[in-house]
């Protein structure tokens, strides 16, 4: 029970320590902003169209720079989709949209080390890709 | 004895730099194009305002990690002792977890000073990917099967993905 009275303490250490990563959080936000204004819908839409493989590699790269809500890309994927974009190339989109993100690697390598920032954004790049395939070859082989 | 000194903490911001280059970046916008400044600007506001709130969230978790994880208790679950469960709990929680990644990251620092491992934190941000309450968009832009494939898929890859940078972690450690 004394735990709970140190709470208050505490709270104040995490309070600190997260005013002290402030710059970094509001300098990644800032470059969450930036992007978000240049890496339009249009613009995404427009770097897609060279061939299924070419394509879901643009897909994994155009979805690990665009930042946002999951839901915007699941839009942006369903547009792609209409447009005549291969499932490949949106899966890879939407998967890297969420699981990649360049625009917060400066922070991810501050708090948790360059080695393992690397490390972990190339195993999630090669797997976003392995996954995409994945899914699209098993949707194709039950329709 | 000042407060800094009490708290045992050398008060030292980080990332200036990384700002400081983020505000030449936006001057450098802002001379090219007023448009895309303000847009960015307008962003920013809303990120900002997104993610404020979590950020609050994030210190009352960081002051209960410190209160009430040891080290000891910690590594029996998520550190060097936590075999399968560690791995089924980072992978659930991240399928949980919500709002952008980097809110994240300093938890995840407090958590790995308590001796979380990497794997699990790899796997934490793969299984991000999939999100229970977005799951009817995904199947309404790209079906039922997609959707399925997808999330199943996800989460091996995940745990693969954090073996991998163990046994990598391992087999070169840091000097």
């Amino acid at each position: 029970m004394n735990r709970f009275k140190e709470y208050p303490t505490s709270l104040k250490r995490s309070a600190m320590s997260l005013i002290m990563l402030s710059p970094m959080i509001v300098a990644i936000i800032a470059l969450v902003g930036l992007t978000r204004a240049f890496m339009t819908k249009e613009f995404i839409t427009s770097v897609f169209g060279h061939g299924a493989i070419a394509d879901t590699l643009i897909g994994t790269v155009t979805g690990m720079i665009a930042v946002g809500q999951a839901i915007v890309s699941y839009i942006i994927g369903g547009e792609l989709l209409q447009d005549g974009v291969s499932l490949y190339a949106v899966s890879a989109f939407i998967l890297a949209w969420v699981s990649l993100g360049v625009v917060q690697l400066p922070l991810e390598a501050e708090v948790l080390g360059v080695r393992f920032t690397i490390l972990r954004n190339i195993f999630a790049f090669v797997f976003t890709i392995i996954v995409a395939v994945l899914t699209v070859l098993s949707v194709k082989a039950i329709s | 004895m000042s407060k800094k000194s009490e708290n045992k903490m050398k008060f030292k911001f980080r990332g200036l730099k990384f700002l400081g280059v983020v505000a030449v970046i936006y001057t450098i916008v802002g001379i090219f194009s007023t448009d895309k400044l303000i847009k960015s600007l307008s962003f920013t506001a809303d990120a900002l305002e997104e993610v404020i709130p979590i950020l609050a969230v994030v210190v009352f978790i960081m002051a209960a990690i410190n209160l009430f994880f040891n080290p000891k208790a910690l590594a029996k679950h998520l550190g060097e002792d936590g075999g399968t469960k560690g791995w089924l709990l980072a992978l659930g929680l991240g399928i949980l977890s919500h709002g952008p990644m980097y809110a994240w990251y300093p938890v995840l620092e407090e958590l790995k000073k308590h001796g979380l491992r990497d794997g699990y934190i790899a796997a934490f941000f793969y299984t991000r990917a999939i999100k229970i309450p977005l799951l009817p968009m995904m199947i309404h832009y790209f079906g039922w099967a997609f959707t399925i494939f997808l999330s199943l898929y996800i989460i091996p890859a995940a745990w693969i993905q954090g073996w991998l940078i163990e046994k990598i972690e391992k087999f070169a450690p840091k000097r």
